[in-house]
């Protein structure tokens, strides 16, 4: 009987740690080979809060704290430790280290603090562990009643309970747009940067979120065993419950749990059946050749099924219901028409449906006002430079923006036309120079920051979010939705759920008008190059900017839908908005920009409408020459 | 310093050194191996361990320890080759991330070392092997084996140096690790570099998993678990790729764990700390390395 109640315990304690794992490796992509330490440090402030001082039983053990708390202090406690802990390694997990690289500071960190606990007594009793830590309301009970079974019982379905409450929480914050934002930063970072994702907070918010349920998880486990010693952490527990993720399915929390089932209590209880009693066999043999098939599943499984026994869900929005459908489903009850009925157009010829309804595409001027006092120019680079190791990609150029143009940059290969364009939407750091944007020295702030006030890039290199589909991709861009904050969500799916509305409408109407409806909820990383150009562009788009810089935004795309989209741009134009957009074919910049700016060798060559620059002889050697 | 201070300090110079010397091979063969492959390979030393058993069941077989150290640099060089060719070659070619190899490398170093505790079990063993002589170097005391090690180490860095300026091979290992796809447009056959790379680092694997083994007198599967925290620190501290900053690497943090572990005031214990503190502070400040390139 007891057994079967370790092993619910058990099974409860490790759902929930990989639901933390799962939350913060399979969707946010943060990769933390220091899992482990976030449990263990929640397991010990939960021992030492539950503990009396150390002075008691005789001072046969050491440790800080000993404050005799009540429960359920000490789960709380757990929880906040493991969340503060997290707090110190943002740094390793922030927007500048490759993310392998930072995976293997918290993989030393977790060694060497699990050195630190075995040999530094004085904090909680060294090699040996805390030991005899209460049971949860022991003080109201008899040693004799927290030993029975019908205790036992409680015990583990209450740590059943928190497992559930974890999982529902988890659930909560990924399935809303903030859970979105998430998933779009681990499958491309540098692409969430630019579209106005703050990467160090998401990711802090990952590191704390995970930490908090590791912590937990430690707690709940301290309370049942009494016992916590360096051995419980050792560095290989990370890798076991990665297994656990990595098998159930990353970035599906269902599959999390379906891990800690199979392998953390599979893993530990399948060797209780089988023992060892061959004396020719050499002693370790069984529990060496566990970790071997540990090892075993990772590789094999990151061959054979990398997506995990439940691989992620789709997560498809359904299309809007046509007229008759929604006269059919006008009795509430039904999920899909309470969406819909909340979200329907609004009457005809209110203002709001004319904005909405005229074009998909909103510019956020009304909401960042033009500066008084600031000239026809947009955006202006003033004497930028940019050094890699010594090759000066881009120096000194100086080139000016005027508001509403669709300004081309052209140039040779190499010419510096990508490095100017990350330059200015602040993917790269300038060597030297100014950038004055809507009147603003915008030089100092962060790519994400400028996103934020309206100034958007596109990738030249493929860089939509491959795991997410068309819609989503747009989705992610919505620069105001209330759920896309971590309170936000935790609010639930009714605070934000007119955001979205509102933004699912906007993304399809987009959507619409660049002829991609059938493949809405395909998986962006599934479409054609062509298509994955125009998500790209219509993500651009849905981040409501006032300034697109677009880098090649017609190649590999074919010419007669090159030319609908150079038609679109030049409307967005028309009705205010300004691009500057690197082209290699000159037939696009005939046709679609004015004026256009020649780059070659890093500097800036010339400038004026393209008939000007056909006349002038440099031009024409620069591009045929280079 | 007192005099007796003062002896304890040359003598844990000396110590430092010697782990510098066994810290700079296996740095070099980790750090030549990420730059030309790009795995962060963390198998590693668990192959440096199963080249240390290699070592000794061939002196257990009554043979000579240093006809052991050349039998594991063979191990190490065959197991690091198949271990790209089966493992993450096919994984890299399918376009896996970065992190999704590193967490590879982690389940092959579980499969290796568990893999050598299954059949050794958990017991300690040691070479049967002379420490030869022993000499005294101004205050250090250094027997005849140790300063063959150090002897072995500074070739071994000669080597990579001359082999990467001099030779044929070297520019073309710098060039993979620079661009790959470049390098492979201008007439470099990568795919060969790269596998000839993982039989050179597996070849400095292994001697690093004897001389380390050597070194400590009495190991176990496990021993080099530690170990790797020292390498990678060697490796981040000068760099990741670059074969000069792992020597200088391994020089600063072999003498300053010893040095940490010498000092009145700091237990021995606690010697693996100076290490994580300069790879942390590495990774925050200046995650290119001491000699790397300014970001």
């Amino acid at each position: 009987m007891y057994y079967l109640i370790t092993l619910l315990v058990y099974g409860a304690v490790d759902a929930i740690a990989c639901l933390g794992l799962s939350q913060q490796f399979g969707v946010a992509g943060v990769t933390n080979f220091g899992f482990i330490i976030f449990q263990a440090v929640g397991a010990y402030v939960a021992a030492v809060l539950a503990l009396p001082p150390d002075t008691a039983n005789g001072g046969f053990q050491i440790y800080v704290g000993g404050l005799n708390l009540p429960f359920p202090v000490p789960w709380i406690g757990a929880a906040v430790a493991g969340a503060l802990l997290a707090l110190p390694f943002t740094f390793l997990v922030g927007r500048r280290l490759r993310g392998d690289f930072a995976a293997v500071g918290l993989l030393v960190t977790a060694v060497l603090l699990n050195l630190l606990a075995t040999n530094y007594r004085q904090l909680f009793n060294g090699d040996a562990g805390v030991s005899l830590v209460p049971a949860p309301l022991a003080a109201q009970r008899s040693m004799f009643v927290t030993t029975s079974n019908a205790y036992q019982y409680e015990f583990a379905a209450g740590a059943i309970l928190l497992a559930a409450v974890v999982y529902l929480f988890v659930r909560r914050i990924t399935e809303s747009p903030y859970g979105r934002t998430l998933r779009a930063m681990r499958d491309n970072d540098k692409v969430a940067d630019s579209l106005g994702k703050n990467l160090l907070s998401l990711r802090t918010g990952a590191m704390v979120v995970g930490g908090a349920i590791a912590g937990l998880s430690g707690g709940i486990l301290v309370s049942f065993i009494g016992v916590w010693s360096p051995a419980a952490w050792s560095y290989a527990e990370t890798i076991v419950l990665f297994t656990a993720v990595i098998i159930g399915g990353a970035g599906n929390h269902r599959g999390a749990v379906l891990g800690a089932i199979l392998v953390p209590v599979g893993f530990e209880e399948i060797t209780r059946f089988i023992t060892n009693n061959n004396p020719s066999l050499p002693p370790n043999l069984l529990p060496s050749l566990q970790w071997v098939a540990i090892g075993l599943l990772i590789v094999v499984f990151l061959w054979a099924r990398p997506q995990g026994v439940l691989p992620e869900r789709k997560r498809v929005i359904p299309p809007p219901p046509t007229l008759a459908q929604r006269m059919l489903h006008r009795v509430p009850g039904q999920d899909v028409s309470r969406v819909r009925q909340r979200t329907k157009p609004p009457a005809p010829g209110s203002a709001a449906a004319a904005s909405e309804a005229g074009s998909p595409v909103r510019s956020r001027r009304s909401r960042y006002p033009r500066p008084t006092g600031d000239g026809p120019e947009i955006l202006q680079a003033i004497g930028v430079s940019k050094d890699f190791g010594g090759v000066h990609a881009v120096s000194g150029v100086s080139i000016s923006v005027r508001r509403g143009t669709l300004t081309g940059l052209i140039g040779p290969n190499g010419a510096g036309k990508s490095t100017l364009l990350s330059l200015l939407a602040g993917t790269e750091k300038v060597s030297a120079g100014k950038i004055i944007y809507q009147g603003r020295d915008i030089t100092a702030l962060p790519a994400y920051r400028r996103a934020r006030t309206g100034l958007v890039r596109t990738f030249q290199l493929a860089s939509e979010f491959k795991r997410l589909t068309v819609l989503e991709n747009l989705l992610t861009a919505d620069p105001a939705n209330r759920g896309d904050s971590f309170l936000g969500a935790a609010a639930g799916r009714r605070y934000w759920l007119a955001d979205e509305a509102r933004a699912v409408d906007r993304a399809r109407a987009l959507i619409d008008s660049f002829g991609l409806t059938a493949n809405a909820n395909d998986y962006a990383g599934d479409l054609s190059g062509g298509q994955r150009r125009l998500v790209e562009i219509m993500r651009a788009l849905m981040s409501e900017p006032d300034m697109l810089l677009l880098d090649e935004p017609m190649a590999g795309v074919h010419p007669e839908l090159a030319r609908k989209i150079g038609d679109a741009l030049r409307g967005l134009c028309q009705d205010g908005m300004t691009i500057l957009m690197v082209e290699h074919e000159l037939a696009i910049m005939d046709e679609f920009c004015e004026p256009v700016i020649v780059m070659a060798d890093g500097g800036v060559l010339a400038e004026g409408t393209m008939t000007e620059l056909r006349d002038r002889t440099e031009v024409v050697e620069a591009y045929l020459v280079g | 310093m007192r005099g007796k201070d003062m002896s304890l300090f040359v003598a844990s110079v000396g110590f430092g050194l010697i782990t510098s010397a066994v810290l700079a091979i296996a740095a070099l063969g980790f750090t030549l191996q990420f730059a030309v492959t790009d795995v962060l390979n963390l198998a590693f030393a668990a192959v440096m361990t199963l080249a240390g058993f290699v070592a000794y069941w061939v002196n257990n077989a009554g043979l000579s320890v240093w006809l052991g150290l050349v039998v594991s640099m063979a191990v190490g060089s065959l197991v690091s080759v198949l271990l790209n060719y089966f493992v993450y070659s096919p994984f890299q070619r399918r376009g896996s991330a970065p992190i999704t190899l590193v967490i590879v490398s982690l389940g092959m170093a579980l499969i290796i070392e568990f893999g050598v505790a299954a059949i050794v079990g958990g017991v300690n063993v040691s070479y049967a092997m002379s420490q030869g002589s022993t000499l005294r170097l101004g205050g250090m005391t250094l027997t005849t084996v140790q300063l063959t090690i150090i002897a072995i180490s500074l070739v071994v860095m000669a080597g990579v140096h001359a082999l990467l300026r001099y030779t044929k091979l070297g520019k073309a290992m710098r060039a993979t690790a620079a661009n790959r796809t470049l390098a492979r447009n201008c007439g470099i056959r990568a795919s060969r570099v790269i596998a000839v790379t993982w039989a050179l680092t597996g070849a400095l694997c292994g001697l690093a998993g004897t001389v380390f083994a050597i070194d400590i007198g009495s190991f176990d599967p496990f021993s080099t678990d530690l170990f790797l925290i020292l390498i990678l620190a060697a490796v981040f501290l000068g760099g990741p790729g670059n074969a000069y900053g792992a020597m200088l690497g391994a020089l600063v943090i072999g003498l300053a764990t010893e040095i940490s572990a010498g000092l009145p005031f700091i237990q021995a214990d606690y010697k693996y700390v100076v290490a994580f503190v300069a790879l942390l502070a590495m990774l925050a400040v200046r995650p290119t390395g001491l000699l790397g390139a300014r970001t």
